[in-house]
């Protein structure tokens, strides 16, 4: 018993001495950055939690508020928009994130507690479509022939539906292989329900949401990736291939993206300019923070406009209104103000914009604002 | 040829046959080992000191090492004297029904998806507390530890014949004392294998740490109750970040991960001296 026992004992010892002396080591690093610190203001930490679509440009914006604000600290979570939302229901984050709109169902759970919801969007992206051919440098197509690639029916690149639409460039007579996401996506939700509106064999056929039944899977020529980093990897490992993902991804990995065809019967690439003319056509859709979406995303794409690209998404922040400091004190609701307004404000400038996003337009910031003066501080 | 020159010749090719299927089988642990030092050194060389002890946004992974240690050091303090009583209750009753169902518990513990658990202990912990916390990600942690001690413990009692038991009863000792002073020193090496090999586990594990610790990167963790990091959880989170920038501190961090991992296991195992019977 006593050897056995000594023996645990001195496992358990040595691993806590082990642990509390990188503790101890790092808490005398620590103390004397928090005495500095600390003089007029106690540190608050804010926890955001939720959709990864922003992810990058969330970082951003935390990293170049913290430049500023010191004693406020902000924790990024990811976990996906399904699990912001649960998240901020239960009240164990601060900010929640989700990309598509919180559906009524979920909204009426959120009144239940007694204290008012507030929705708005924070940052714009865009699902583009990307391609590794060989040889061919720019592709147009439009939604109907895509919503056929993806279906399988176009089978290889020089099909006429794909040549009639790129009549001067050299397509190869190759099979075409669609990537898309394995896991559940927001971003396949936002493709397949921009494919859904654009084509009615897919709407009929395959239908939009997280995860789908990819046609091509069954004739063999479909490969899952696991997130975007997957779906990319699988792109350009893959030749003659295609594949949505985010836009940020396109950029930071160089990839040869799609000039899509869009309501006006433009074909459009997505940059900034085509996705905030897309912003500007679909901004009186987006309603007051107070109500929650009536209908789904779906209003906000394929938006009318000369120069608008068809396939934006908005990605939403989630606050609690504080009912009576329901849900936050007051250091953490004047915090939670404060960053968000940076947000809406400073942080939709070019220089706090992370490559791949676009701002808001100052009418749309508009609408997080007003939300933002809502927050009761206590 | 002499037939035994040609049975000579046979074994040569099967242990060359051998030796080649061993080396393949090693080979992709050598490759991650070599992969994520070439990627992950030149990241901590960059970054220096402060890799391992600046916050997230000023280039360091610092909260989130301390993390680690402190969920892997008190899911150790939770799992593992439990698990260790719960292997010899096992082993000591194994024809009761308690017994035997606690064995077949065990094994199903094992096989258990690890996000479940993770989601188990947010239902139960942190809602109801209204916050991530260490003490949230210790306990999933612990669940999953547990089994592994447990079972190890359980099966290196099993290996001691049974002649030292009854040697032990007929010196007049009684059942507690002949399990806990006579066979549980013989079984030493097996059971501190299964810690060992728990803690490993755990150390690393992603997945139930989910929903539990809630990650905590710009300030170092000062209480149970609170969120707290983890090297895992944030390599997790900076591989899903389009940016070339996350994915080289994620490299780095893979680095420190294998360095703790490899850390706790090596000197303890290479301590491990066999038991003489």
């Amino acid at each position: 018993m006593k050897g056995t026992l000594a023996t645990l004992l001195v496992l358990v010892i040595a691993v806590s001495l082990f642990a509390s002396g990188c503790i101890s080591s790092n808490g005398q690093d620590q103390t004397p950055t928090q005495s500095n610190s600390n003089p007029e203001k106690s540190l608050v930490t804010i926890r955001t939690t939720g959709a990864t679509f922003p992810q990058y440009q969330v970082q951003k914006w935390i990293e170049a508020y913290m430049k500023s604000n010191p004693n406020v600290k902000i924790e990024y979570e990811g976990g996906g928009s399904g699990h912001g939302q649960d998240a901020f229901l239960k009240g164990i984050t601060h900010i929640g994130r989700t990309d598509p709109p919180v559906k009524e169902s979920t909204w009426k759970k959120f009144l239940e507690t007694g204290d008012q919801p507030l929705q708005f969007p924070w940052i714009v992206g865009a699902v583009v479509i990307a391609y590794n051919v060989p040889g061919v440098d720019e592709l147009k197509l439009d939604g109907e022939t895509l919503a056929k690639i993806f279906m399988g029916e176009i089978e290889y690149w020089d099909d006429p539906a794909i040549k009639s639409l790129n009549p001067n460039v050299q397509l190869p007579n190759k099979k075409i292989i669609v990537i898309h996401r394995s896991d559940s996506s927001g971003t396949t939700a936002v493709f397949t329900t921009y494919l859904t509106l654009v084509s009615k064999e897919w709407a009929e056929k395959v239908g939009a949401g997280k995860t789908v039944d990819w046609p091509v899977d069954k004739l063999g020529r479909g490969i899952g990736g696991k997130g975007n980093p997957g779906v990319v990897q699988a792109l350009k490992s893959t030749e003659y291939s295609i594949a949505y993902t985010e836009l940020s991804f396109a950029i930071e990995e160089n990839l040869k993206v799609v000039a899509l065809k869009n309501k006006a019967g433009n074909f459009v690439k997505p940059t900034d300019e085509t996705i905030k003319a897309a912003v500007a056509a679909v901004k009186f859709f987006i309603p007051d923070p107070t109500e929650g979406y009536k209908e789904d995303s779906a209003q906000l794409m394929n938006a009318p406009g000369e120069n608008a690209y068809p396939i934006i998404a908005f990605t939403h922040a989630l606050v609690w209104q504080n009912k009576g400091g329901k849900h936050y004190t007051k250091e953490e609701a004047e915090a939670i103000k404060d960053f968000l307004r940076w947000v809406l404000t400073e942080g939709q400038k070019p220089e706090n914009i992370a490559p791949g996003y676009v701002g808001l337009p100052p009418e749309v910031a508009q609408i997080g604002l007003k939300a933002i003066e809502m927050i009761q501080t206590g | 040829m002499s037939s035994f020159e040609v049975r000579k010749q046979k074994e040569r090719l099967f242990l060359m046959g051998i030796g080649s299927l061993t080396f393949l089988a090693l080979l992709p642990l050598f490759h991650i080992i070599a992969t994520v030092f070439r990627n992950g050194l030149p990241v901590i060389i960059k970054e220096g000191l402060n890799f391992l002890t600046g916050t997230f946004s000023n280039g360091g992974i610092g909260p989130a090492i301390i993390g680690t240690f402190t969920l892997t050091f008190l899911a150790s303090l939770l799992g593992l004297p439990i698990a260790f009583l719960v292997g010899l209750y096992a082993y000591e009753f194994p024809r009761s029904t308690v017994g035997r169902w606690t064995k077949m518990l065990l094994q199903i513990m094992i096989e258990f998806p690890t996000i479940l658990v993770g989601v188990f202990v947010m239902q139960v912990l942190v809602v109801p507390m209204g916050t991530y916390s260490a003490f949230a990600g210790a306990l999933a942690l612990a669940i999953i530890l547990m089994p592994y001690v447990a079972i190890y413990t359980h099966e290196a009692m099993r290996e001691i014949p049974f002649t030292y038991r009854e040697a032990g009863y007929s010196l007049g000792l009684t059942r507690i004392k002949v399990l806990l002073k006579i066979l549980a020193p013989m079984t030493k090496r097996g059971i501190f294998t299964g810690v060992l090999i728990g803690v490993a586990k755990v150390a690393g594990e992603t997945a139930p740490l989910l929903f539990t610790a809630g990650g905590l990167y710009e300030s170092y963790p000062s209480s149970v109750t609170k969120p707290i990091g983890s090297i895992s959880l944030l390599i997790y989170q900076l591989v899903q970040s389009p940016s070339p920038a996350d994915h080289e501190m994620a490299w780095g961090a893979s680095l420190i991960l294998l360095i703790v991992f490899l850390g706790i296991f090596i000197p303890i195992r290479l301590s491990l001296k066999e038991v003489k019977l």
